[in-house]
């Protein structure tokens, strides 16, 4: 089983837990599992077209999926999944 | 509500005033009850943004997942980000508006002449088409 961890604020759709162990041998596929698990988390993860938003990076251990094969890059038992933000801004108002 | 502790704040505005007049940014650790959040670690951060960065930031993804891991070692929860705008008042602007993530708190630090002069905390909506003014409290405030 790999383990996904969880953000803080994503943590309230996802009975509270920091992290959980699920199955798959693809991300997408142990993505697949949270969403199916935890309902409440797909619109925060992805958009209408099923895609992920794009402010949304899944990091395997510490590669981020889109170097390594995207949501087809294999999961391994002891894999570690994390979601992460792309986050900017800045005063400029345009 | 978020309240920033003494420590961490001091840390947020030094950091601010250091990186002026370009745009500094961070993360910001703690604990949350409720919708109370109690920042009380500031973990400084890379501004990556190409170009001019007196009006832009951008934080490195894999920034950010280190300061997961502080957060989870230290038993923690990543609360928000914060970031500065030199002379310039402490919205949110439209940028940050699009290129932010709506699941964490946002605190934009205003930096006039080089000094901090007022500080808001904001939630963008899932949409990331507006977003509300939370309260915040700082040692001064």
């Amino acid at each position: 089983m790999a383990r996904i961890l969880i953000p803080t604020p994503l943590r309230q759709f996802a009975e509270k837990n920091d992290s959980v162990e699920l199955t798959g041998t693809t991300v997408g596929e142990v993505l697949g599992a949270l969403t199916s698990r935890f309902p409440d988390l797909k619109k925060h993860l992805y958009n209408d077209e099923g895609k992920l938003r794009s402010f949304v990076n899944v990091y395997l251990n510490d590669e981020d999926i889109r170097y390594i094969g995207k949501e087809a890059s294999p999961v391994k038992e002891a894999d570690t999944l994390s979601i992460v933000p792309s986050i900017a801004g800045g005063a400029h108002r345009g | 509500m978020v309240h920033i502790d003494r420590g961490p704040w001091r840390e947020m505005v030094n950091h601010a005033q250091a990186a002026y007049p370009n745009e500094c940014c961070g993360a910001m650790i703690g604990t949350i009850d409720g919708d109370n959040k109690t920042v009380s670690y500031a973990l400084a951060l890379d501004n990556v943004s190409a170009g001019s960065q007196r009006a832009r930031y951008e934080l490195r993804p894999e920034d950010l997942l280190r300061a997961d891991k502080v957060a989870r070692e230290r038993k923690l929860d990543l609360i928000g980000i914060y970031h500065s705008h030199p002379d310039c008042g402490a919205y949110f602007s439209e940028t940050d508006l699009k290129n932010s993530c709506p699941w964490y708190s946002f605190v934009v630090l205003s930096i006039q002449n080089g000094r901090f002069d007022h500080a808001n905390s904001w939630l963008p909506n899932a949409e990331q088409t507006q977003a509300e003014k939370e309260e915040l409290i700082w040692p001064e405030s």
